[in-house]
């Protein structure tokens, strides 16, 4: 089937008078049939009984490892958000000093320890 | 064809021996219902790694809920409900996932693997569907993957979907209109 006449029976098959399941035949003629791998039952099985786990440990994993970095992202920035903010208070600015820890204070202590005066 | 044949009272047995322990029972409900699985979860999801993920989550929420099954829907129905709460929610979870973490979006992680080898112009009509149902709105996608795909009525759709009739026939129009704009871009 051309692309033209494809894209048009699509769009036919949602109108009003357009008979369903003529349509999805049609469709499923051009694309073929939609399935999924060989054995797709026998992994269903397999993972009923308890015993299929490894067979989607890999997508199990990038499941796994993608919420635990949105969490650990989240957590970080919240971490980072609620420190500049500490550091904004308590310093009354942002200033570059302010991130490195060093403050605007003159520290006699300090002086008097280098200097002995 | 799509395969409409009413197995309902197949089913029955099917359904008592599957609670009744016999696994074989279970493995017949999933090869009778897999095709028809497959066409709502890889519609609605495109050809990604995740769509048989979901396809077998399916199939595993039905065997426990089984006992749940009243009858009074088909069995077909009640596993079709199950394959669209389970797609919509994955749908949900990747659009949380890949809006804020990835500019690329997810198409990078599909596989087209069409059952059916077929021709190279068959691939090309399977990519051509899969590409515009992925590019429309996921509350829309559904309703055109049961229409385009399963060959479902308005009614049936709706029963499905749990929506009244006139909600199903607004966004099958809506829908059109989607769909028309998607497939002029491609």
């Amino acid at each position: 089937m051309k692309t033209s006449d494809l894209k048009k029976l699509m769009l036919d098959s949602l109108g009003n008078d357009a008979d369903p399941q003529t349509a999805s035949s049609r469709i499923e003629e051009a694309c073929g049939d939609y399935d999924f791998r060989t054995g797709f039952d026998e992994r269903v099985m397999k993972r009923l009984e308890g015993g299929g786990e490894a067979v989607l440990r890999e997508f199990d994993f990038v499941r796994s490892m993608n919420t635990v970095f949105y969490r650990i992202a989240l957590t970080g920035i919240a971490a980072i958000v609620l420190l500049l903010v500490s550091m904004a208070l308590s310093e009354g600015s942002l200033s570059f000093n302010t991130f490195l820890g060093l403050g605007e204070s003159y520290d006699e202590s300090m002086v008097y320890m280098l200097t002995g005066n | 064809m799509i395969d409409r044949t009413d197995n309902s009272a197949d089913d029955s047995s099917l359904i008592r021996a599957s609670l009744a322990g016999d696994t074989r029972a279970f493995g017949e409900i999933v090869r009778r219902y897999q095709k028809m699985v497959a066409r709502t979860v890889r519609g609605m999801l495109g050809d990604s790694v995740f769509a048989e993920d979901v396809g077998q989550e399916v199939f595993i929420k039905l065997y426990h809920s089984l006992n749940e099954f009243r009858g009074e829907a088909k069995l077909s129905t009640y596993i079709q409900r199950i394959a669209v709460n389970l797609t919509l929610n994955e749908i949900k979870r990747r659009k949380r996932f890949f809006s804020t973490f990835s500019q690329k979006g997810n198409n990078e992680m599909y596989e087209y693997e069409i059952a059916d080898e077929g021709t190279q112009e068959k691939r090309e009509a399977a990519e051509l569907v899969n590409k515009a149902l992925q590019a429309m709105d996921p509350r829309f996608r559904v309703i055109v993957t049961m229409r385009l795909l399963q060959g479902y009525s308005t009614k049936e759709t709706a029963e499905i979907l749990g929506l009244p009739v006139g909600t199903v026939l607004s966004r099958l129009s809506r829908a059109q209109e989607q769909l028309k704009g998607i497939l002029e871009k491609l």
